[in-house]
């Protein structure tokens, strides 16, 4: 098992080297200079060529992505041009503000899409099943903006219980700090739903009828502990997989919901830094997403692993 | 204890309403074993799963009553019958490869039952579950407790599930096949367990089987189902030894009897009727050799004595037998060819799986991991000739198809030789193997999963044709039905799709898609174990037939001795991927020299052998 984890991990770093690499160079091909950026776009030529040399941005690429990654493994990560200030706690105060929502709409996703996958599958075929099924592919079928834009409606003009946008921080008191945090999540949540309801209740379904399952009745066990005990630690399996696909695709929707709803989080900072080029900063940014990213995978490995025995105990008894 | 009336049960399918049991009726007095007999889709199970009361939703009992210990178990709330189940009923499922949850620990799913019916804790349970497993046969049951099922062979795995089903102390024990999954020696060792509980417990038992010779070692009563109906009952021995309904004639008839000269064996022709419009008379009527005009009208099953059976014309048929039928081609003269070199000689063959790795470890100064290898083949030689069929039999894990598939080449070899043909195509590359592949084919145990479904019959049996060049494309058509009429598949069958055919006809597709070739050797890899004894019968004559026709050469892979000693001419026994003892049939038999071949034959069970049970 130490060695299991200890391959993944090492998969997880060579993933992160490989996207710093493609990120990095990418970048660097994009068609902005940062010494521009810094001096202004009328600023004259000699005095762009020298803070060039001086930002070493005339050596060879390989150069500069190692002077970047020795930097970034020191916790430097260096400043923004645009902002003209660090941008390690500007972007650590935008991913906690990020991971917040994302993780209260992964929590809830979890257990809402699981709920209801095993709710469909347990009245598989009748009216719950396809009312089910029907709202959540409408959830994944339209686009966030679109939901961002009707739970601005319902919740923040018709109904008036919660802020349209903006963000607050907890000093600003509990209630204030959460209200600003449901609108998004709800977003977030609808349209993540149907994956994790949908493979939970495929799989259901099929554990249910799984001759086990039969047998634990035959043992005369209660339904509550055939579904719970018996049927749903199976059923779970590949809904795990999904799950943390599904933590990867919360940090692409957070985009475009942080953008709709003004909340300043990764998914603005990065929408920010691309529209102003603000490469050291978009740099950073995009790294940390494929990070928690490949987190999120690891641990749906290791998750994955602990739940089945196969793979956690290998060889046979005596 | 139970006593099953006039049960009757339909099923819902999408194609419409099938009769699954058609008032079936029967007692089974306390501390006494009844054997439901049947084939597939005679409603065997059916009757198990309304007994326990856990019948799939698309199931309905049109009628009937099941009476446990005088209470009417269809009166009962859903409530009253779980708590009945698993407490006073157990049920021992057929596959124990799927009937254990592979993510809960053996001794939890054993001592489970107690936790919620007896009020154990959880503790008090595993405790009582390793007793459980100890008086079940278990070795070191404190370590199997801690297992997952995925770790525990087979028979380890049934031996559980009968613990598990004995926890609470049940007074009826209903037992769906328990063996059928599992090895001769590991079925045997099963057997005796439950004759041990038995006795021990004052057990009652309703024990459903196809294998006739299980039936006539456990039970006391036998009743034969087909089609949903008891056609007949009786004491074991008595109707195993003289069964007057035709159909438990035909079955009778249809098995392979070892130390039995080999003749073709009897087969029963024509399928179950379709049971959504059951026949209005007799069942049987459509594939009975004895039928007469007054068999169309509806059948009553007749008492007499300790003995019932459902057929008009029983008194007529007293001791008469189940006549040969003539399937379809006569018993030609054999064209074996003796003085040629054998088709097929393996010399020292060997083939390793490295299955894991030790950990790391210095060897010197370096690091280096030893792999764990298995040999599931491991030094075998082997010679077959024309028109000979060699038997490979052994237990599960010993390699008999591994080795099979090692000289076909479709598993590469470790090292040895093997001629087919004359040719030594042992370390041809894959490319140069067009005529081996020619001369050797393969007729594989699943034809559910050998043959595409999305491909007629026809195109599945042009494909080779063409592949090899072996005919022009004019010809393919009748060089189709040809293969077909090789079989005895009518003509329109190429027309057909896999699930369209019933497993029987599906195998002979396979044998002929194996034929098309022309081929001097076939592996058979367990080609009849997927089928039920009726249709089996047909299928060796077949293989039989073709064998003395074609002069081909078989590697006829089984677990079924029975079958391989009515085939073959010799017999080969694995062990742990080694050849322990190879000869003729006779003398395999009769004298086995190595200890674990005499134990092999002697956990045979035989229809016409000892009877464990209580003399009726």
């Amino acid at each position: 098992m130490t060695a299991f984890i200890l391959r993944r991990l090492g998969f997880v770093v060579l993933v992160l080297v490989a996207v710093s690499m493609l990120v990095f160079t990418i970048t660097a091909l994009l068609p902005a200079n940062v010494a521009y950026l810094i001096l202004g776009s009328f600023a004259p030529p000699d005095q762009v060529k020298a803070l060039e040399l001086k930002l070493g941005l005339t050596d060879p690429i390989w150069q500069q992505y190692a002077r970047w990654a020795a930097g970034f493994l020191s916790g430097d990560l260096g400043e923004s041009p645009l902002m003209k200030r660090p941008i390690a706690p500007m972007l650590w105060e935008a991913v906690s503000r990020s991971l917040m929502l994302t993780g209260f709409s992964f929590v809830l996703i979890a257990l809402i899409g699981v709920g209801l996958g095993m709710l469909a599958a347990l009245r598989h075929g009748r009216a719950l099943d396809h009312g089910i099924s029907i709202a959540t592919y409408i959830g994944i079928a339209v686009p966030e903006f679109f939901w961002s834009i009707v739970v601005i409606i319902v919740f923040a003009s018709w109904l008036g219980w919660l802020p349209a946008s903006g963000y607050e921080p907890m000093s600003a008191g509990f209630w204030v700090w959460l209200t600003h945090l449901i609108a998004p999540t709800i977003t977030l949540v609808f349209g993540h739903l149907a994956h994790v309801s949908r493979l939970t209740r495929s799989s259901m379904i099929e554990v249910m009828q799984s001759p086990y399952v039969n047998a634990a009745r035959a043992k005369g066990l209660p339904e509550r502990v055939v579904v719970f005990h018996h049927a749903l630690r199976n059923a779970l399996l590949p809904t795990i997989t999904v799950l943390a696909l599904d933590f990867g695709r919360l940090m692409g929707g957070i985009v475009v919901v942080e953008t709709v709803f003004a909340y300043p989080g990764l998914g603005r900072l990065v929408v920010f830094s691309i529209q102003n080029r603000d490469l050291p900063t978009l740099q950073a940014a995009i790294l940390v997403v494929a990070a928690m990213y490949a987190l999120a995978n690891l641990v749906a490995d290791l998750l994955y692993a602990w739940l089945n025995p196969k793979i956690r105990f290998g060889g046979h008894v005596s | 204890m139970i006593r099953v009336e006039d049960l009757t049960i339909r099923y819902r399918t999408p194609g419409g309403e099938i009769e699954a049991l058609t008032s079936v009726s029967f007692s089974i007095a306390r501390g006494s074993t009844l054997a439901l007999v049947g084939e597939s889709g005679s409603g065997k199970s059916t009757v198990a799963l309304a007994a326990m009361g856990i019948l799939p939703g698309e199931a309905r009992i049109a009628s009937g009553k099941i009476l446990f210990d005088g209470e009417d178990l269809m009166a009962l709330s859903a409530e009253a019958r779980r708590e009945i189940r698993g407490s006073r009923m157990g049920l021992v499922f057929q596959d124990p490869f799927s009937v254990l949850n592979p993510s809960l620990k053996i001794g939890e799913q054993v001592g489970e039952g107690l936790v919620h019916k007896r009020g154990y804790t959880p503790k008090q349970a595993l405790v009582r579950a390793i007793e459980l497993l100890d008086e079940v046969g278990i070795r070191q049951p404190e370590v199997v407790a801690e297992a997952y099922p995925h770790q525990l062979s087979g028979g380890m795995r049934q031996r559980a599930l009968i613990a598990g089903a004995l926890a609470s102390e049940p007074e009826l024990l209903i037992l769906d096949e328990p063996t059928t999954a599992l090895d001769v020696t590991i079925e045997a060792q099963i057997l005796e367990l439950l004759e041990t509980l038995r006795a021990r417990r004052n057990l009652t038992m309703l024990f459903i089987s196809h294998n006739l010779g299980v039936v006539r070692r456990i039970a006391d009563e036998a009743a034969v189902l087909y089609a949903g109906e008891i056609v007949e009952r009786g004491p074991t021995v008595a109707l195993l030894s003289n069964p007057t309904h035709p159909y438990s004639k035909g079955l009778l008839a249809a098995i392979p009897r070892i130390g039995e000269r080999k003749t073709r064996l009897a087969s029963i022709p024509g399928r179950l009727p379709d049971l959504r419009t059951p026949p209005q008379g007799c069942r049987f009527a459509s594939r009975c050799p004895f039928a007469q005009p007054q068999c169309a009208a509806s059948q009553t099953l007749m008492e007499s004595g300790a003995r019932a059976v459902r057929c008009g014309r029983a008194d007529a048929l007293v001791g008469v037998p189940w006549p040969h039928l003539d399937d379809g081609a006569g018993v030609s003269e054999p064209v074996r060819r003796t003085t040629a070199e054998p088709v097929v000689m393996v010399e020292n063959l060997t083939k390793t799986f490295t299955i894991g790795h030790a950990p790391w470890a210095f060897e010197g100064w370096r690091p280096t991991r030893k792999p764990i290898c298995i040999s599931p083949v491991n030094g075998i030689s082997l010679e077959i000739a024309a028109g000979e069929a060699l038997g490979l039999v052994g237990e599960s894990g010993s390699g008999k198809t591994t080795l099979g598939r090692t000289i076909l080449r479709l598993i590469e070899l470790e090292s040895g030789t093997i001629r087919i043909a004359g040719e030594d195509v042992s370390h041809l590359p894959q490319s140069a193997l067009e005529p081996m592949r020619r001369a050797a084919q393969i007729v594989f145990q699943n034809p559910d999963s050998s043959l595409n479904p999305r491909k007629t019959i026809g195109d599945l049996l042009a494909r080779p044709l063409v592949r090899f060049g072996l005919a022009p494309a004019a010809e393919v058509p009748a060089r189709v039905k040809a293969l077909l009429d090789l079989v005895r598949l009518p003509a329109h069958y190429q027309d057909r799709y896999a699930h369209q055919m019933s497993g029987g006809e599906k195998q002979r597709v396979g044998i002929a898609l194996a034929l098309a070739t022309e081929p001097r050797f076939i592996v058979c890899d367990e080609p009849v174990s997927a089928l039920d004894v009726s249709v089996q019968a047909a299928i060796i004559n077949l293989l039989a037939d073709l064998k003395d026709r074609l002069g081909v050469a078989y590697l006829f892979i089984s677990h079924d001795i029975s079958v391989v000693a009515h085939l073959c001419d010799r017999i080969a026994v694995m062990r742990h991927g080694e050849m322990v003892e190879i000869g003729p049939v006779d003398e395999i038999i009769e004298r086995p020299k190595h200890a674990y071949t005499r134990k092999l034959v002697a956990a045979v069970p035989r229809v016409d052998g000892v009877s464990g049970g209580h003399p009726a």
